[in-house]
């Protein structure tokens, strides 16, 4: 889901996190299989938050540094 | 998707920019900062300062973490990957940064082995992958990023990867603000937080705008939404006379931060006594070196590196934009001689700087204005 184009970006080095669903978790390794907006699916991080199937996720460099509570704005 | 298109309803958008135009003084103009290159970038992609009163304005601060690596770093960067037997791995986005005498790309196109990669883990499996090779990651990136370096050092170390390394170059975001908060050329009335890095670092650190300068801050996040209502919730703290950090990124943003986060920081990372932003010249304690637990992965210990400070092109004006000084519009070769596809300054090179947020998006309304 990388891209690095000067209009649509790269989003690692824009200091971006990326909202993504959890499909799997595969706590052994501390890993997930995660889904962004668009359907496309990514391996994550998910050493630094609890992460239960179904949960969404902020994503930044393929590491989960939170999980989106849904507490009103 | 949920938590995401709630945040881009428009007739929401139009009722919270109704809510904004009837709580502003008239006469009264209200300069604020968005901290972060993601908010900037937000704010032309969906032309959100089109919905702002005319005395509202927005000016661009230094967290892109591209456009405040100097040219000495990238020169550093590029000596490492010239050598023989390296793998020189970085983000995308620091492949077009210009150096004194080119960038990685040209590097690249020179012979030397420079890859893109997405994360720092993407450069540990090529490290795994490659064992005569010696897989060199450059780390850039605000406290957002530095935890996904640290883990895959962690990682690293763990499974003992030992022709891994690390060229570090990751940045705080509180040194520069105050930093700028001290600027005498510079006045401001509130700030619109950085929401990623408060998702790591919370927004605790930034309880020193409000008390030692006496600005709010808004935590924010990055939908049209939110930056629409952590303009609203700014102004408000303005009207109502409170000063105060709030958080309107509630629904990612815990107070005191992720602790895990901070933890694995603490572990793999230590400050450097001084580090050199582009434009701002030397911030004390405002970058991250590896630890002396890690020292082993420190690519600027393993290799010998120049270490040559480069001064910034003279026609290049990123410190004034990087400080809000000037729109980036202003500067003498924006859009001219320096564009996305051959940027001179590193604003220009990043989606997330404020020159190539406005060369992509907000030009065009300026455009219309003009017709």
């Amino acid at each position: 889901m990388s891209s690095c184009h000067h209009t649509s970006g790269c989003i690692t080095c824009g200091d971006e996190a990326v909202a993504m669903e959890v499909l799997k978790t595969d706590e052994e390794r501390g890993l997930a299989l995660c889904a962004d907006e668009r359907g496309r699916r990514e391996t994550v991080e998910i050493a630094l938050v609890d992460a239960a199937e179904g949960d969404t996720l902020m994503v930044h460099a393929a590491t989960a540094i939170a999980r989106v509570d849904g507490a009103p704005a | 998707m949920k938590f995401v298109d709630e945040f881009r309803d428009a007739e929401l958008g139009r009722a919270l920019a109704g809510e904004i135009l009837a709580g502003v003084e008239p006469g009264r103009h209200y300069k604020l900062m968005e901290v972060c290159g993601g908010h900037t970038h937000s704010i032309y992609k969906y032309a959100i300062d089109d919905l702002l009163p005319e005395n509202v304005e927005l000016v661009h601060g230094p967290g892109c973490p591209v456009c405040v690596i100097p040219m000495g770093r990238v020169d550093d960067g590029i000596a490492l990957a010239r050598q023989e037997g390296v793998i020189f791995t970085c983000f995308g986005d620091m492949l077009r940064v210009p150096g004194s005498d080119g960038s990685f790309l040209d590097a690249k196109a020179q012979g030397a082995d420079i890859r893109m990669v997405y994360s720092p883990l993407d450069a540990l499996r090529m490290a795994k992958a490659n064992p005569e090779r010696e897989v060199i990651f450059f780390a850039i990136g605000f406290e957002t990023t530095a935890p996904s370096t640290a883990l895959t050092l962690m990682r690293a170390k763990a499974e003992g990867v030992e022709n891994f390394s690390v060229m570090c170059n990751h940045v705080t975001i509180v040194p520069p603000l105050r930093a700028l908060l001290d600027s005498p050329d510079l006045r401001l009335d509130g700030f619109i937080g950085p929401g990623h890095v408060c998702t790591v670092v919370g927004a605790r650190p930034f309880e020193f705008i409000p008390a030692d300068y006496g600005k709010p801050l808004v935590v924010s996040g990055f939908e049209p939404l939110d930056v629409l209502q952590s303009v609203h919730m700014i102004l408000t703290q303005l009207a109502e006379d409170r000063r105060e950090v709030e958080n309107q990124y509630t629904r990612v943003v815990p107070y005191e931060g992720n602790l895990k986060a901070l933890e694995v920081l603490g572990r793999v990372f230590e400050l450097r006594p001084h580090f050199e932003w582009r434009g701002l010249g030397f911030i004390s304690q405002s970058a991250l070196k590896l630890s002396a637990a890690y020292a082993d992965f420190d690519a600027e210990e393993r290799f010998s590196v120049p270490g040559v400070r480069v001064a910034d092109p003279k026609a290049c004006q990123c410190g004034e934009v990087l400080k809000g000084v000037i729109k980036p519009w202003e500067c003498k070769v924006f859009g001219t001689a320096c564009t996305p596809e051959r940027p001179i300054g590193t604003c220009m090179v990043s989606p997330e700087g404020a020159c190539a947020a406005y060369y992509n998006y907000g030009r065009f309304s300026q455009e219309r204005e003009a017709v």
